[in-house]
């Protein structure tokens, strides 16, 4: 500890000396000069920051491979729109993640076939296997993108579930001595018991027990538990019933006995008392400020909808101390069922990913710099950053960060001036090609114990669980073919029956499913929110998802 | 008017009093999401998150403003907007006065059709990818005149114009037509500084609407960064905080203790950056409508 | 009435002479015509893509033309003519409100005497137009929440025993956005009536004080009869707009419960066709609205020449 100490001390001296003599003397050494390197752009159909034109690694990582890339992100549109304002306006750029528009972008032949490419590029032909990159085939053969994310390189490293659970405050656990919590009644059990107790916060603002988000798409919070607490993975907008493997089954999950279980339970528990009087209408901002109170004791929801926000906040407060973290459940209906929160392994997404267009006037050079990102080296530059300034590595080869580094990581200004992720181009999740570190900081172990605060790290410790994940203790299994199936319903439209009923479908969950919770008569708004569902025909969605299954599983 | 002669009656001074009333009630429900807006761009933006912040801030920072500010290109952006704000407004004015002027003579023979010709374009509209079309087929993409050409007449401030320039007496452009006055000279020397009330206003209209958009910078100059607006810049800024807020990254800093920024926070601040040009340039304009002007003088 | 008799004597027969003497006037119509086609009329090439299944690949020429489909597409869902309701219900709800608002207050802040209590009201009442919708939404979410400043007037005064929850009440929907409305644009679109009081002969309000006029007297006999051809024509401009009710403000307020009506036009729009990729769709009901305007600007337009009123072509 005290050479770790010792170490750090001399290596923010260093640090101090690098950045009085600034990053001339670096890029200097690189095999390319100014006048060698070339810029391509690039643009990603998702929300991003834009990097500064003299970022400090962008610089490194150009004199090295002689490409700086400027990168330009979606504002105030969806990637359908740009994809189509782009291919109006007839302005590629070099490199383009084309997003739900990659489809169109393909139509339009405007992206360079990387067959070739992948065999003279090993890191590139690295990303996947053969079958994977099959998938990624188009109707002519080729294969024109390739999505970076989701990738593990070795062993999987992570510790975070980012996904959707229920959620409980440690402290709720730690007041109950850690109990086994399996089922959806247990949890609401032990909320009660433990607001009965505790009513309010030290300071006498009152407890909220439950709250769910009901806002635009984010009704999910509310509407899909089913499918979990059934057992099956999140395949978005439908279960997969695999009783027969060779002829897996659509079903429903809106209408199952689960689900009406589950809104019942969510009806009895409102009357309780016990849920959030505003959960119908209120706003996302008013969502997160409340659970950043630290007086909502759970919820269900995706990790990453709320998980930062509320972490963040806690520290600030302190509330951390008192346990008001949230940790995840894997609930099911009944006890004695496998769970499927947490999805392991990676999901492959064919449908969209970096590609480059015939606007770049030197594509082999284009394709040589995806390949050369993925290098171990530029790729440390890209996540980790710059050793000694970034990071530091102790006397076992173990990349860390100070605090100090830590908060510099997170600084926009410091993003924008010295980190390049290149966040869009080709990368790893898993273990570094040393075998011992990650691949990314944030699934470093010790980045993410270091950062956890004393309740939440007895709670784990008391459950035996190293993660997030262990806590849920889903089931480990390999993902079938067919998952996940929102990838295809995410792209119905109405031009089919099914599509139409989809949109509707929404539209009538999302105007129903608060009125059921908060009903004094569950059976008989429960029967007219059926009624209202079935008029909308469901069956020609569901139709059209058995139709894609069956596709996806080979059967005929 | 001299207010010494009159005689205050009671109904006059209840009239008054209930009047001062309506515009304080006014005046603080329209002042209060403006300083709860500049309370917020001034807190913490984790600390805002919370929420119970009115008009002050409860933990004082920088922070917005210096990231609003070192968002990159702001120097190129403001340069473009302060360019096409100055240039568009220009252009419009003339354009929309001269139109206006042409179908407030009561003699013009097309007066009508004109009138409907151009109202019509107040209510239909192709599309984003048709005028995309038109404007690429114009060489105006990637150029800063995509900026000032094409919105240039607009059928609301004509018709705000022209009923202006139909009030004024008529009597004005006869007897200078009597003098042999061209339709130009009528318009430059006799209607135009009359007129100065409505084309502040219309001015205003026009620079408040070029100094604000930023859709035409990404959709026509999305890799041109030379023609970027300041209001481009600052939306991506905010749609880039928005998708970091939350990251593994900004929660490490909020743990030590620093200054963190959430969209909400950065909204704030960017709206306030913006706002303040147009409420200094406001006092200028403002002279010419609320002091009123006196044309009854020219009517003798 | 007198009005009506000068527009009549002013229609002058199209001569030689005649237009040789307006060549000014013609040519610079002709230019702006032309700018005219080229800006706004060539577009509406694209409105072809609601008769076809527009897809980018084939572009506007070849993609499958599917006649009238997508319109029968949005009358045949009973959907589709409850959100014509909520938006013609806002629309003309925001109309009158803002309207009489914006009015109202350009008058009342001309009565004002003391000149730089004038300007600060001025400047202050229009700062709101400069918020987002989602900053005045935010705002308004706030006030009007279960613990919110005026759940708390309400208990303390004692006009209700229960916090009312606004949000969950489908009949405070319309009234809430209109509220928004005026509370964001009064001070903005009073900026044309000031204007306009300004060509107001001051003469006019000295003879009136001098026979004894009182402020409502002269505010009813001179103020208002000299913006009404402003107040008028904007009028008529904003009954086209009424299908134009937005989507932003309903987007941000509404939610599942209210969702029967808060749906307007734009957001059915939004809903399928933007995150349906269905272009064709939302062209059509942009026609919709198009066709829908024209003809409302029309009636208006007629109605306001028949009673001799001012009218916009």
């Amino acid at each position: 500890m005290k050479l770790r100490k010792l170490t750090a001390l001399f290596m923010s001296a260093m640090m101090a000396a690098t950045m009085m003599t600034g990053f001339t003397a670096s890029a200097d050494e690189g095999e390319y000069s100014d006048d060698e390197i070339v810029t391509y752009t690039m643009f990603a159909t998702m929300a991003g920051s834009e990097l500064n034109d003299d970022n400090e690694i962008m610089d490194i990582i150009a004199h090295k491979l002689g490409v700086r890339v400027k990168e330009t992100w979606l504002t105030g549109q969806t990637a359908e729109e740009a994809i189509g304002t782009i291919i109006a306006s007839g302005d590629y750029p070099d490199f383009i993640d084309g997003g739900d528009g990659s489809k169109t972008l393909y139509e339009q032949d405007v992206l360079v076939p990387w067959d070739d490419y992948l065999e003279k590029y090993p890191n590139l032909k690295e990303m996947y296997t053969d079958e994977e990159w099959d998938q990624f085939r188009q109707d002519d053969g080729h294969i024109y993108w390739a999505n970076v994310f989701q990738n593990t390189y070795g062993e999987p490293k992570t510790t975070m579930h980012n996904d959707e659970a229920f959620w409980i405050q440690a402290r709720v656990l730690e007041w109950a001595g850690y109990p086994e919590i399996k089922t959806l009644d247990q949890y609401f059990d032990l909320l009660e018991s433990y607001y009965e107790a505790n009513p309010t916060m030290e300071d006498g603002t009152p407890i909220i027990p439950y709250t769910v988000l009901c806002e635009d798409w984010k009704y999910y919070c509310i509407e899909n538990a089913p499918q979990f607490l059934d057992g099956y993975p999140n395949d978005g907008s439908v279960i997969v019933d695999k009783t027969d493997p060779s002829a897996p089954k659509i079903v429903d999950y809106n209408t199952t006995e689960t689900a009406v279980r589950y809104f019942k339970k969510l009806n009895e528990e409102y009357a309780k008392g016990m849920i959030d009087g505003e959960f119908a209408t209120q706003t996302y901002d008013e969502y997160i400020a409340k659970l950043c109170t630290g007086t909502v004791l759970g919820l269900c929801d995706q990790w990453w909808d709320f998980g930062y926000d509320t972490n963040d906040s806690f520290k600030t407060q302190g509330l951390d101390l008192i346990g008001c973290n949230y940790v995840p459940l894997g609930l099911t209906i009944d006890e004695g069922m496998d769970n499927r929160w947490h999805t392991y392994g990676d999901t492959l997404n064919v449908a969209s990913g970096v590609a480059v267009t015939t606007s770049c006037d030197d594509p082999d050079r284009a394709f040589k710099f995806l390949n050369d990102v993925l290098d171990q080296e530029i790729h440390d530059l890209r996540f980790w950053g710059v050793e000694g300034v970034d990071y530091l590595v102790d006397e076992d080869g173990m990349y860390y960060r100070t605090a100090e580094m830590r908060m510099q990581a997170a600084d926009s200004n410091y993003q924008a001036s010295h980190l390049c992720q290149y966040s869009y181009l080709p990368q790893w999740g898993g273990t570094s090609r040393d075998g011992k570190n990650a691949m990314m900081p944030s699934d470093q172990a010790s980045e993410f114990l270091d950062g956890l605060a004393e309740p939440l790290r007895n709670c784990l410790e008391a459950y035996g669980a190293g993660g997030y994940p262990d806590m849920i203790g889903s089931v480990i299994e390999e993902n079938p073919p067919w998952f996940p199936m929102w990838s295809f319903s995410n792209n119905l439209s109405t031009e089919t029956p099914g599509g139409v009923a989809w949109t509707k479908m929404r539209e009538v969950k999302q105007e129903w499913l608060p009125q059921v919770v908060m009903s004094d008569d569950f059976e008989g708004t429960w029967e007219q929110y059926m009624e209202a569902y079935n008029d909308v025909n469901p069956q020609d969605f569901l139709d059209e998802m058995q139709e894609e299954l069956n596709r996806r599983a080979g059967i005929e | 008017m001299k207010r010494t002669k009159m005689k205050t009656k009671w109904p006059d001074k209840l009239f008054v009093v209930c009047n001062t009333l309506f515009m304080i009630a006014f005046v603080v429900i329209t002042l209060y999401p403006v300083l709860n807006t500049v309370a917020i761009s001034f807190n913490d933006g984790m600390d805002a998150v919370r929420g119970g912040i009115h008009l002050w801030p409860r933990k004082f920072v920088l922070k917005n403003y210096e990231t609003v500010l070192h968002q990159q290109n702001m120097i190129t952006g403001a340069y473009i907007s302060v360019a096409r704000t100055v240039i568009g407004t220009l252009l419009a004015l003339v354009a929309n006065a001269l139109l206006a002027y042409v179908v407030s003579r009561k003699r013009f023979l097309f007066r009508s059709q004109l009138s409907l010709f151009w109202v019509i374009t107040m209510y239909v509209n192709g599309g984003l990818i048709p005028v995309l079309l038109v404007y690429r087929s114009l060489g105006l993409t990637n150029s800063f005149w995509v900026y000032v050409i094409p919105g240039m007449i607009s059928a609301f401030n004509m018709l705000v114009l022209r009923t202006y320039m139909e009030g004024l007496p008529e009597s004005l452009a006869e007897s200078a037509q009597i003098d042999g006055a061209g339709d130009f000279t009528i318009f430059s020397r006799i209607i135009s500084p009359l007129c100065k009330p409505v084309y502040a206003t219309v001015a205003l209209f026009v620079a408040v609407g070029q100094w604000n958009s930023w859709f035409d910078a990404m959709i026509y100059n999305r890799m041109r960064s030379e023609y970027t607006t300041l209001q481009y810049e600052l939306m991506k800024l905010l749609s880039s905080v928005m998708q970091q807020s939350g990251s593994a990254n900004s929660m490490a800093a909020a743990g030590q203790g620093a200054a963190t920024v959430t969209p909400v926070s950065v909204r704030a601040a960017a709206t306030v950056v913006t706002m303040l040009p147009i409420i200094c340039l406001y006092p200028f304009l403002q002279r010419y409508f609320v002091t009123g002007l006196t044309i009854g003088g020219v009517k003798e | 009435m007198k009005r009506k008799a000068k527009t009549k004597a002013a229609r002058v027969p199209i001569t030689w002479k005649e237009v040789k003497r307006q060549k000014f006037l013609i040519i610079c119509s002709l230019i702006f015509v032309i700018y005219g086609i080229i800006f706004y009329y060539v577009p509406l090439g694209g409105w072809i893509m609601a008769f076809e299944n527009y897809k980018p690949k084939t572009g506007l020429l070849g993609s499958k033309f599917v006649g009238l489909d997508k319109f029968k597409f949005l009358f045949s869902d009973a959907t589709f003519i409850r959100v014509i309701r909520n938006t013609l219900a806002m629309g003309v709800l925001n109309l009158v409100a803002t309207f009489v608002m914006a009015i109202l207050f350009a008058i009342l802040l001309n009565e004002i005497r003391f000149g730089f209590g004038k300007k600060l009201v001025q400047t202050i009442s229009y700062m709101p137009h400069f918020l987002s919708w989602i900053i005045v939404t935010g705002i308004l979410h706030d006030a009007l929440s279960n613990s919110g400043i005026v759940n708390e007037l309400l208990l303390n005064f004692g006009f209700v025993d229960r916090a009312v929850n606004f949000f969950a009440n489908k009949s405070f929907f319309w009234p809430i956005v209109a509220f928004a409305n005026v509370w964001k644009e009064t001070g903005w679109n009073a900026i044309i009536y000031l204007a306009a009081i300004t060509s107001i002969d001051p003469s006019l309000y000295e003879a009136a004080a001098i026979d004894g006029a009182g402020r409502w007297a002269k505010i009813k006999h001179i103020t208002l009869p000299g913006i009404k051809p402003t107040i008028m024509i904007l009028l008529l401009m904003n009954v086209g707009n009424v299908l134009n009710a937005g989507f932003e403000v309903q987007y941000l307020l509404g939610n599942g419960l209210v969702k029967r009506v808060s749906d307007t036009i734009d957001i059915y729009v939004l809903t399928w066709g933007i995150s349906q990729n269905d272009y064709s769709l939302g062209t059509a009901a942009g026609i919709f609205k198009s066709l829908v305007a024209i003809i409302l600007i029309v009636v208006a337009n007629q109605i306001a020449k028949r009673s001799g009123e001012q009218r916009l072509f």
